[in-house]
């Protein structure tokens, strides 16, 4: 528990540091919405009831750039192989990177609804489960993504690969919290919130633990 | 590092394969009969399931390699994984286009957003992802450590992602996928199932002999000819 | 959707057309790695 904590201090601290980095993918993940509305055309309407799927779109591309950017400075200083010495095992290395990188994506997305609210008309009164929502999303993207990230630094064409291979896996996320979202956004007279929110609960506790499963031989040397 | 194995196993159960094929598509198409609200059109599914099936036993199969190499870290498993999703790939690709084949004539679109056929289409796009990796790696055993841990992910997604499908498409849609299965008449479509296996437990045997060769001349590559070298050098493993 | 399909052979045809075009492709290829990758390795043993 405590390679844990120290391993999630680490990432939190790094990603502090660089902040700046944080700031240019919040402007890339507001630009991908902005063009996204500009796809469908001033049509106030069409905009509003595809806002769910715009937000998460965009959450996702700039997912891609977080995660890769999560291991770029182990991979440049070698600190990977410095890390593994430590008495904390793989596991906590992972966990303590995929949480932290979880927090970053859920603030992403949460600094992404105002867009979506001023660009698309879309919001809700039902923030907090707006929030939940995002926390539940972000989480499955974060898992995988980690897990990829890990592999995909340390691989010629990165920047391809860890889209491609991370966009098919998270299918049901986006198909999950999209729906979810909308439902937040448009309305939901029948109720089918709480489904889909255990939908992107299942995928989480699924993908936490086969990353947890698995980080230790995919950075092993 | 063992010997690549030589035998014709693998030719047999090409030669095979096409045969039950041909056997199973001549009965499918010519003597069955025609059925009552498909017509003719019914005659893909001689071929739509049984690639169905196969499609499904063959990224199966490479599952199941991706768990023994990660247990025993042996290479064959390797191969055979490689061989495995490659099929795995190709048989699911077909499996889309056959399906689209068959929905434009039934629904009029040539896709109709099927729980089964996307979820068949997510998995080409994953599976052929882990390709796209293994081809990005240089070093053999991150190679084969990433792609297997990558298969077994993936592997795991697919009933999620069917699940989500499902449930997704079910709010849109009021018709459900035709149940065919029960109307075919069942001795073409086990002929060609039976085909397909052959087939495709042929090429991934000698596409995993492919894996095997290339691996070897990666780890021991041949040693450049040179006149001076004793007659007795050391020459990479037997092919 | 209700009634009879009528016709549509060449759907069925085109099934069973890009089923073996796909098949045959694939196996051809492989065949040819193969005996590709033999014949470079039977090479590169050949001695001084």
């Amino acid at each position: 528990m405590s390679g844990l904590l120290v391993a999630l201090r680490k990432d939190l601290l790094l990603q502090w540091r660089g902040k700046a980095q944080i700031v240019a993918i919040f402007a890339f993940g507001a630009t991908a919405l902005l063009l996204f509305s500009f796809a469908i055309g001033p049509d106030s309407l069409a905009l509003r009831q595809h806002a769910a799927g715009f937000l998460w779109l965009g959450l996702l591309l700039a997912s891609t750039l977080s995660l890769a950017e999560s291991f770029e400075r182990e991979v440049e200083e070698q600190a990977l192989e410095g890390l593994l010495l430590l008495p904390a095992s793989a596991r906590a290395l992972y966990y303590g990177k995929a949480l932290a990188n979880w927090a970053q994506l859920a603030l992403l997305g949460a600094a992404l609804v105002p867009v979506m609210v001023v660009l698309y008309d879309a919001g809700t009164l039902r923030l907090l489960s707006l929030l939940g929502v995002i926390l539940l999303g972000t989480a499955g993207l974060s898992a995988p993504g980690t897990l990829y990230a890990a592999m995909t630094a340390q691989a010629r064409a990165r920047q391809t690969l860890l889209p491609l291979l991370l966009f098919p896996l998270v299918v049901p996320v986006l198909l999950a919290a999209v729906k979810a979202t909308s439902l937040l956004i448009l309305g939901d007279p029948m109720g089918q919130l709480a489904p889909w929110a255990t939908l992107l609960a299942a995928f989480d506790v699924i993908h936490w633990a086969l990353g947890g499963l698995f980080f230790g031989r995919v950075v092993e040397d | 590092m063992a010997r690549v194995a030589h035998n014709r196993t693998p030719h047999a159960l090409v030669a095979a394969g096409v045969a039950l094929l041909l056997a199973g598509s001549y009965w499918g198409l010519l003597k069955a009969p025609r059925e009552i609200f498909m017509g003719d059109v019914q005659r893909i599914m001689y071929v739509h399931v049984p690639t169905a099936w196969n499609a499904m036993l063959a990224l199966s199969f490479a599952f199941v390699c991706a768990v023994c190499f990660l247990f025993t870290n042996a290479w064959k498993w390797d191969n055979r994984l490689e061989a495995a999703m490659e099929m795995g790939v190709v048989l699911s690709l077909l499996l889309c286009t056959q399906g689209a084949i068959w929905a434009k004539p039934t629904w009029g679109v040539w896709w109709d957003w099927d729980p089964r056929l996307t979820t068949t289409a997510v998995m080409v796009f994953a599976f052929g992802g882990i390709l796209a990796l293994r081809a990005f790696v240089d070093d053999p055993v991150k190679r084969a450590v990433w792609s297997a841990v990558a298969c077994i992910v993936a592997f795991a997604d697919v009933p999620i992602v069917y699940f989500s499908v499902k449930w997704w498409n079910s709010l849109h849609q009021a018709q459900s996928s035709p149940q065919t299965v029960s109307r075919a008449f069942h001795w073409p479509l086990r002929i060609n199932a039976f085909g397909i296996l052959f087939l495709w437990t042929g090429l991934v045997a000698l596409r995993a002999r492919v894996a095997a060769l290339r691996l070897q001349s990666e780890i021991h590559p041949p040693v450049p000819e040179q006149k001076s070298a004793p007659a007795g050098a050391p020459v990479p493993g037997g092919a | 959707m209700s009634g009879v399909v009528e016709g549509g052979w060449e759907f069925v045809i085109a099934a069973y057309a890009v089923t073996a075009a796909v098949l045959g492709a694939y196996a051809v290829s492989v065949f040819v790695r193969h005996s590709a990758e033999k014949s470079r390795a039977a090479g590169g043993e050949k001695g001084p």
